[in-house]
């Protein structure tokens, strides 16, 4: 989960269908979808947003669609 | 000839237009800073270029990527240029391979090399070009190198693509293509297979083309004969998704063709981002920045710079003009409409002209460093809360500049009501128009802290903003979906003269309007002060200006300006805010030295003058911004909610203000 992720962490999406379906199609214009590698860069607070880095592209998505994408840690 | 100029957003596509053409056009470094189609001319008049949003795909989520869709649908184009992100190539290939199923001539300008080379990317130009069929030129775009040799392709080149069908869908989206192919051949200009691949993949502007063309029921029974053969594959999950992935297989083969990856170094905008984005700083340095932008426009270099030009426009300029009208022997009238109606009516507004470069200076510096998006970022939970989204906080900074750009600002949110909800609420963040009218009270009651109740004003055009989001979210815009993706773009040094032309293009029109339109209304208005029911050259009190007034001033009695110069002010001030400022000095006409500022002071008190600006802070759209959002929302209904509610608003916050001010002791 991308939730137990944090700043510098990196991880690898192996599911994105739980989120949004326009979320998902937005990241995936963004070249951001399962396969992909993301590098989590800063967490805001408050449950704020975060951003994460994949292909040297930053993205910020909010909390609850992030805790939706399944991730595995590498 | 036609020319389309399309690529993935902020890939530098207006910039390109810009030297190009050698027009100048909005450019910022934020994904969306063109929401609509722009036309310009080639500087060697080989054809016209056709300036377009940035869209991922063809496809659209929001409205300013739906005007691509429409553009290729609905209008003739000759060619198509295509702008990629030389950094970004695998992501900006998947809109170039859609491109190239329109079957039109195309040409590839291959942008930010150098972006691309510090991540350690090397891209060969000439390889790409023999992959795709179609010329690539690589490009500088922000400094226009390559667009020679751009221009040269253009004109010489052929460019009809060489290979067909770059990408081979399998055999069971090819079958469907070509049976749907079927249906619309000899019904359409456009490609057919283009146009099966888009329906496909749940184009809503496809399908509503298609749908006038063809017979309805035959194509959703060919898309649902697709979808049952295709659901026997065990990765199947959508059309769109099954086609995203052959491309993507295409793309994947042309990367490892075209480019050589060797170590990069770490940007340094990671390292700028770790501090502006942290999660303890993010806020206070951004509080922080708003506060140093606040005190130069308005403190430090503004103040100063716009009192050496009122000096020099009351001094020098006022009595060349006397001079000169006594030395031609200008009647009374001329020399009363010169001297009393446009230099004071003009002129009051000029004198503001440096406040108001340096905020747009700060604003086009946020938007050319890709600060802007990290805004955005940063406010999404506070956003969030009161049900818009961060995104929403880019409309609302330009509109510190001015709201109209801010309300056009706001296509880029896709979920149309938070859209609408950004489009109602942009027009109460204050407008460097409102800017004068604040300098000019602060300056007559508050000279000790200017900046300070400035800003106050600011945070109270962002707070009521904010709560009246939530009240209307909550209520009559209910909103069930929100997106919030936001793009950060690296950080890019502006440069000085891109930051200059892009200050001087928001500015000029400020410039402009004090010419043209403030010039028209000074005359009118001192016509109307001039002229009264018993003739010329009336005392004013009895002019038509003053009658008109009169009927709205016992309105605006319990709010503590009950007088019909304000009353007169705020009719003009509908037609352009700064125009208040012109009225007032018209109005308020003192030949010799005692300044506006001193007059003022004897028909308001300090407390009448801080509801006075609150009123004008947010009392009524100006007629520019009015006509953008009927233009923007389409509906009149919004339209006249945006001005009703506005007045309502304001005019119940000034009287809390004043009343409750009374009330306290305060005057």
């Amino acid at each position: 989960m991308f939730g137990s992720l944090k700043a510098g962490d990196k991880g690898k999406i192996i599911d994105i269908s739980h989120v949004g379906h326009l979320v998902q199609r937005r990241l995936l214009d963004l070249g951001i979808t399962e396969g992909s590698e993301v590098c989590v860069k800063c967490v805001m607070p408050f449950g704020g947003p975060i951003m994460i880095e994949s292909c040297g592209q930053c993205v910020g998505i909010r909390r609850k669609e992030a805790v939706q994408i399944e991730v595995e840690r590498i | 000839m036609e020319i389309a100029l399309i690529g993935n957003p902020n890939t530098g596509k207006t910039s390109l237009f810009n030297n190009l053409t050698g027009s100048y056009e909005y450019v910022g470094n934020w994904s969306g800073v063109t929401v609509e189609k722009k036309v310009g001319v080639f500087k060697n008049n080989i054809g016209h270029l056709i300036d377009l949003p940035g869209v991922y795909t063809l496809n659209p989520l929001s409205k300013d990527e739906g005007v691509v869709t429409s553009f290729f649908l609905n209008e003739s184009v000759d060619r198509l240029l295509n702008i990629l992100d030389a950094s970004q190539l695998e992501r900006n290939l998947q809109l170039t391979l859609q491109l190239l199923e329109f079957e039109k001539p195309a040409l590839i300008g291959l942008n930010m090399i150098d972006v691309a080379n510090k991540r350690g990317i090397q891209i060969d130009a000439q390889k790409l070009s023999e992959v795709l069929g179609v010329p690539v030129v690589p490009v500088v775009a922000r400094s226009g190198k390559g667009c020679e040799k751009l221009i040269d392709a253009i004109s010489t080149k052929s460019m009809q693509p060489t290979k067909k069908n770059l990408v081979y869908y399998g055999i069971e989206v090819e079958e469907a293509i070509t049976s749907l192919s079927g249906e619309l051949s000899g019904k359409t200009n456009h490609s057919p297979r283009f146009l099966a691949i888009q329906y496909f993949e749940g184009n809503e502007y496809v399908k509503d083309y298609v749908k006038t063309i063809a017979d309805p029921h035959k194509l959703t029974e060919i898309t649902a004969n697709l979808e049952s053969k295709l659901q026997e594959q065990k990765t199947f999950k959508t059309l769109a998704n099954y086609i995203y992935l052959k491309r993507k297989e295409i793309i994947e083969k042309i990367i490892v063709d075209v480019a050589r990856k060797s170590d990069s170094i770490i940007p340094l905008s990671e390292k700028i981002d770790s501090i502006v984005t942290n999660r303890f700083l993010g806020m206070p340095i951004f509080l922080l920045l708003m506060y140093l932008m606040f005190m130069l426009t308005f403190d430090w270099l503004g103040t100063p710079l716009s009192d050496a030009l009122d000096t020099l426009l009351t001094g020098p300029i006022t009595s060349g003009f006397e001079t000169v009208l006594t030395a031609i022997n200008a009647s009374d009238f001329i020399q009363a409409l010169i001297l009393n109606g446009l230099v004071a009516g003009v002129g009051g507004v000029l004198v503001f002209v440096p406040q108001i470069f340096i905020l747009f200076f700060f604003i086009s510096l946020l938007e050319d460093s890709g600060y802007m998006a990290r805004v955005a970022l940063v406010m999404d939970r506070i956003m969030e809360s009161v049900g818009l989204n961060g995104k929403a906080f880019i409309p609302m900074m330009i509109g510190f500049g001015c709201n109209v750009p801010g309300i056009m600002a706001a296509r880029t949110i896709e979920a149309p009501r938070e859209r609408l909800l950004t489009i109602l609420l942009t027009p109460l963040m204050s407008c460097s128009a409102r800017l004068p009218v604040y300098a000019l009270f602060v300056g007559a009651f508050f000279a000790g802290n200017k900046a300070f109740v400035v800003l106050s004003l600011y945070v109270l055009g962002i707070v009521v903003a904010l709560i009246l989001a939530k009240i209307f979210s909550s209520t009559i815009l209910k909103s069930e979906t929100s997106l919030f993706v936001i793009e950060l773009p690296p950080y890019r040094l502006p440069q000085f003269q891109s930051l200059w032309r892009s200050t001087w293009d928001k500015a000029k029109g400020f410039v402009r309007k004090a010419g043209t339109f403030i010039f028209a209304g000074s005359v009118f208005i001192w016509l109307l002060s001039y002229v009264g029911p018993n003739g010329l050259n009336v005392d004013m009190d009895d002019s038509f200006l003053a009658a008109i007034g009169n009927v709205i001033a016992p309105i605006l009695e319990p709010i503590g300006f009950g007088t019909w110069q304000a009353a007169a002010s705020l009719i003009t001030g509908f037609l352009a805010k700064e125009a208040i400022i012109s009225t007032m000095n018209i109005i308020y006409f003192v030949p010799n030295d005692a300044s506006l500022q001193g007059l003022l002071a004897s028909y308001y008190t300090p407390l009448a003058a801080y509801s006075f600006m609150v009123f004008i802070l947010l009392y009524i759209p100006c007629l520019a911004t009015v006509a953008t959002i009927y233009k923007e929302t389409n509906s009149k209904k919004w339209t006249a909610f945006s001005m009703i509610y506005a007045f309502a608003l304001a005019y119940i916050l000034s009287l809390v203000i004043y009343q409750g001010g009374k009330l306290f002791g305060l005057v």
